[in-house]
């Protein structure tokens, strides 16, 4: 991939008063990306351009032991929940050694922000908040990834006993995996670039983690869909794992435009899925010639995820005569996980976490407004 | 299926009838004396209106003789109707219109079915219209495939019409006109027992339906005596679905001699012959029901 | 009454919506005139439960007459629970002329031969339907009136909805069904939906269809904006095409509320760009459901509008002609052909 280094980043003044680094800073951290990955105007939304803007391939998914990296009571709380995605600026004057004082000053702004009446309903007034946040370590994939940061919140009874456990009700977690390392590197200092916010719990409470974020941090949030694009990358991506780790089934939903609008629930079996994408796939050995290709040897290019969709569309098409592709693409579920075209994601088996989430990241990357 | 070429304009006559049928008005409710005023009003300008009618019947009527003159006689010169001609033009318009209705009629009673092709002639739709008493009432139409067997492969008739026997038994591959007279039969008849309960219930408050059924072939009514004022339970029984009229007639009563009498003899052989809702109307005029 | 008698009409009250309450009650005619009045139908409804209950005890009424209760407002709320409908085949040559006191009788003494205790109400409802009502019980228990199966069908047609049925009764219930209503045998329609009027409209084909016709048919006109006359004019002759097309195949109007269809596919994959897959030995499988609040009106769209090919494929108008929303296809010599789970006629 070509990429062009956007050299105004030593120019960008990192002391001057805040206001005015905000807006010269984010426009040219932005432009940097933009930048880096070569990517066509933003405002085009056609599934053409959304292609070419993101990476148009990828490695395929390894099975990674996030175990091996990760704690394992760590990294099952972050399984098996359903995240809502939002992308986040980079973070001005982060550091991930001051997680302790960062806990003490949410919880306050939670209890500040409940005082004053806002957004915060949690079962009953007599309840308060605890804040925790902590770093999960080895949840990382590139040198120049920031460490991922767990945000947890329990909700604490004023007249509890002791030993009464705390109740989660919130969480959330900051994360890069893979993030493009020409434009981590592009960044000014004392910015951490962690683009990918996924948040569970209620509204109320989101909203306020949200604003704590960005006074402190001087970032702002954005809603982050999975678009068509990144649905049927992540159907081929999961596919491909098939062989390695069952994905049970194959299961997309797609809504066509029509009065009443109609839902179609399209499931292959896993192994016929499985079949249809080895069969689109270029033969691997063509492409790796010894040892030290081994890593190309594993790409996957967006012509085969097109035309893996396009084989299931076609066989659609064969039987109803009805176009998919006038629909829009709402959801992929596997045993591996589920996406939905709003924005939610949920991971059920860790070992191919990374793949999604590095695609994740990318779409986050590349969401950032101008 | 006769005539089915020439049957653009019947068509057309079955079009408007299907609006004619579709066009009904409302009572409205006013105060008693508005209702007189109006109702006045309303039987002068019925008065007038019948006038007008009569008028222009008798002018239909001579046109329509005309009419069917020419059809006969071609060479026959047009009759002179130039008095003021946008009123003869519509009368002319009218007369054709009944004449054609007349024709469509004729048509449908020597059984006549309307018939398309589909599909580049791959199959034929085929129209039966069902009339009772003169008035058209629900078309059925059935879609056949022609190759590689005659099949029916798509149809209005409801579920109760054993289409599917009725095929096999008037051997629809070799007998199609067969297979169709009896459907037509089986849907007329279904239509016009269906048509007789709907005027029962509508002419006869004062008697009662017990019990009927989706095919119309049971009717249970209830009865009372003047007099004696016992009530008599009716049973219609329509076995023969090909027909409007009842095979069995029996009446059971709190009188036992009642059904044995001679006048309620009579009354049963009535039923036998007579649609029931004009059959109801003779024994009231006897005095023999309420 | 006993514990269950209340326990059985403590739930039914709930059950009933608030705003038909009166309305059923009245329908139900168990109440005096007083009694109906004393209740004050903005109360809570666990309030009029206790004073429902209260009365009922007054008047001495047990578990048959609040099953009565119960079947009124099934009646009156038919489209909850899902409902399976089945088709008589086969008849024997007196179906035709089975009336309804006849079928009552025959229904009630075979399925009493089959179970028992079994209690069983039937009810004729005002559109022709005849209702039954069952609560089940075996060797060991009374019926249980909690979990009652519920029955529709309409005499001379072969066509019987069911709703609560479990793996263990169907059979008994077919048989009683099938001796009384003077059939051969009973199959499974692969047709279900939660709207039973729904589905008994669409098998007992009260819906508008269309048919080609010689005279421009008057189908509905839809709302379309005008956007340019020339293209207007240019589109409108195939438009008007695939609308006659679309109604042929779904019907016109306002159309039976399906909500699902299935389609099991088990198929060749076949596709000129795909060599590997298309040599493939075995089919191709998987599951197709195709959702929407009116499922038939959205396919109708889906034809009218361009989005789904016309001529319709067999697969979709099948659904209107064959009177099912549950399918298996498989490869049949040439090209997809459907079959059933059961045997097809």
């Amino acid at each position: 991939m070509i990429c062009v280094l956007f050299s105004s980043a030593a120019r960008t003044p990192t002391n001057s008063v805040v206001v005015e680094r905000r807006s010269k800073s984010s426009k040219s951290y932005r432009q940097s990306y933009r930048s880096c990955v070569g990517a066509a105007s933003r405002l085009c939304f056609t599934p053409g351009f959304t292609a070419r803007r993101l990476n148009a391939s990828r490695r395929a998914p390894k099975s990674h032991n996030v175990t091996d990296k990760v704690n394992p009571q760590q990294l099952a709380l972050l399984m098996k929940t359903e995240w809502q995605l939002s992308y986040v600026t980079p973070l001005y004057q982060f550091r991930h050694t001051q997680l302790k004082s960062y806990s003490r000053q949410l919880s306050a702004f939670i209890a500040a922000e409940k005082q004053q009446g806002l957004a915060v309903e949690v079962e009953g007034a007599q309840s308060s908040f605890r804040v925790s946040i902590s770093v999960v370590q080895g949840m990382v994939e590139a040198d120049d990834d920031a460490e991922t940061v767990l945000i947890q919140i329990h909700s604490k009874l004023l007249f509890a006993k002791k030993d009464e456990p705390q109740r989660p009700v919130w969480s959330g977690w900051l994360t890069c995996i893979n993030g493009n390392p020409d434009y981590l590197r592009s960044l000014p200092e004392d910015f951490t670039c962690l683009p990918l916010f996924c948040s569970s719990g209620g509204e109320g409470l989101t909203a306020v983690v949200k604003s704590w974020f960005q006074q402190t941090f001087d970032c702002c949030f954005g809603t982050l869909e999975i678009n068509h694009t990144s649905l049927q990358w992540l159907a081929a991506l999961w596919t491909n794992c098939h062989a390695e780790s069952s994905i049970q089934h194959l299961k997309m939903i797609w809504t066509l435009p029509v009065a009443p609008p109609l839902q179609v629930t399209y499931t292959v079996d896993p192994h016929d899925a499985w079949q249809l994408w080895s069969s689109v796939r270029k033969d691997p050995r063509e492409e790796s010639k010894g040892g030290e290709e081994a890593e190309e040897e594993n790409s996957i290019d967006i012509e085969e995820v097109m035309e893996f969709m396009q084989g299931l569309k076609g066989h659609f098409y064969r039987h109803f005569r009805l176009d998919l592709s006038a629909g829009s693409l709402k959801q992929v579920t596997t045993a591996l996980g589920s996406a939905k075209y709003s924005g939610k994601i949920k991971i059920s088996n860790s070992r191919y976490m990374i793949t999604t989430f590095t695609l994740l990241t990318e779409c986050a990357l590349l969401k950032m407004p101008l | 299926m006769a005539g089915a070429s020439a049957t653009g304009v019947l068509s057309q006559l079955s079009l408007l009838e299907v609006k004619a049928r579709s066009r009904k008005t409302q009572p409205q409710q006013q105060s008693r004396v508005k209702e007189l005023k109006a109702k006045v009003e309303a039987l002068r300008a019925q008065r007038d209106q019948l006038k007008a009618e009569i008028e222009t019947h008798k002018h239909l009527q001579k046109l329509r003789a005309s009419l069917d003159k020419q059809s006969t006689n071609e060479e026959e010169e047009e009759e002179e109707m130039e008095q003021d001609s946008e009123h003869s033009q519509l009368l002319q318009l009218m007369a054709r219109h009944t004449q054609l209705e007349d024709l469509l009629y004729a048509h449908h009673t020597i059984g006549g079915y309307d018939v398309i092709k589909t599909r580049q002639g791959k199959g034929v739709c085929v129209s039966l219209a069902t009339a009772y008493d003169g008035v058209f009432l629900e078309t059925y139409n059935l879609e056949i495939d022609l190759k590689p067997t005659l099949r029916i492969s798509r149809h209005n008739v409801p579920p109760f019409i054993p289409l599917n026997s009725l095929a096999e038994q008037n051997n629809l591959q070799t007998n199609i006109r067969t297979f169709l007279d009896t459907l037509s039969r089986h849907l007329n008849a279904f239509a016009a027992r269906k048509q007789q309960l709907e005027l029962v219930k509508e002419l006869h408050k004062s008697v009662q339906v017990m019990e009927s059924n989706v095919l119309c072939s049971i009717l249970v009514l209830m009865f009372n005596v003047p007099k004696q004022k016992t009530a008599v339970l009716c049973t219609l029984d329509y076995s023969d679905h090909t027909r409007s009229l009842p095979t069995r007639v029996h009446f059971e009563s709190e009188d036992e001699k009642l059904p044995d009498s001679p006048e309620w003899k009579k009354n049963c052989s009535l039923l036998k012959e007579t649609p029931v809702h004009k059959a109801l109307i003779t024994m009231k005029k006897m005095g023999n029901i309420v | 009454m006993d514990d269950s008698t209340k326990r059985l009409l403590q739930r039914l009250i709930r059950r009933i919506p608030a705003q038909t309450l009166r309305t059923t009650l009245e329908k139900w005619g168990r109440l005096t005139a007083a009694q109906q009045r004393s209740m004050d139908f903005t109360q809570p409804k666990w309030a009029l439960s206790e004073k429902l209950l209260a009365i009922c005890e007054e008047n001495g009424l047990t578990a048959k007459h609040i099953t009565e209760l119960e079947m009124t407002n099934v009646i009156d709320n038919p489209n909850q629970g899902m409902w399976y409908a089945f088709q008589l085949m086969d008849p024997e040559d007196d179906a035709n002329s089975i009336e309804l006191t006849q079928f009552k009788e025959q229904f009630k003494s075979h399925l009493r031969e089959l179970v028992r205790p079994v209690s069983i109400k039937i009810k004729k409802h005002t559109d022709e339907a005849v209702w039954i009502r069952i609560a089940w019980g075996d060797s060991f228990s009374r019926p249980n009136h909690l979990k009652p199966t519920y029955v529709v069908h309409h005499l001379q047609t072969p066509y019987v909805f069911v709703t609560s049925l479990t793996s263990k009764q169907k059979p008994l219930l077919s048989q009683a069904l099938v001796l009384s209503a003077r059939y051969q045998a009973i199959k499974d329609a692969n047709l279900s939906g939660r709207k039973l009027t729904a589905i008994r409209d669409l098998l007992m084909r009260k819906y508008q269809q269309v048919f080609p016709t010689m005279y421009p048919s008057p189908l509905g006109e839809r709302n379309q904006v005008v956007s340019n006359p020339h293209i207007e004019k240019e589109q409108a002759e195939p438009a008007a095409n695939r609308l006659q097309m679309a109604c042929e195949a779904f019907g016109d109007g306002t159309l039976p509320q399906l909500q699902t269809v299935v389609y099991k596919l088990e198929t060749k994959f076949r596709d000129h760009t795909n060599k590997t897959m298309t040599e493939r030995e075995e089919p191709f499988s998987c599951v197709v459901k195709f959702a929407s609040t009116n499922l038939l009106e959205s396919l109708r769209h889906c034809a009218s509008s361009g989005i789904a090919s016309t001529p319709v494929t067999p697969l979709l108008s099948s659904i209107l002609q064959k009177g099912r929303n549950y399918f298996v296809i498989t490869d049949n010599g040439s090209g997809p052909s459907t079959q059933t789970r059961q045997p097809q006629t």
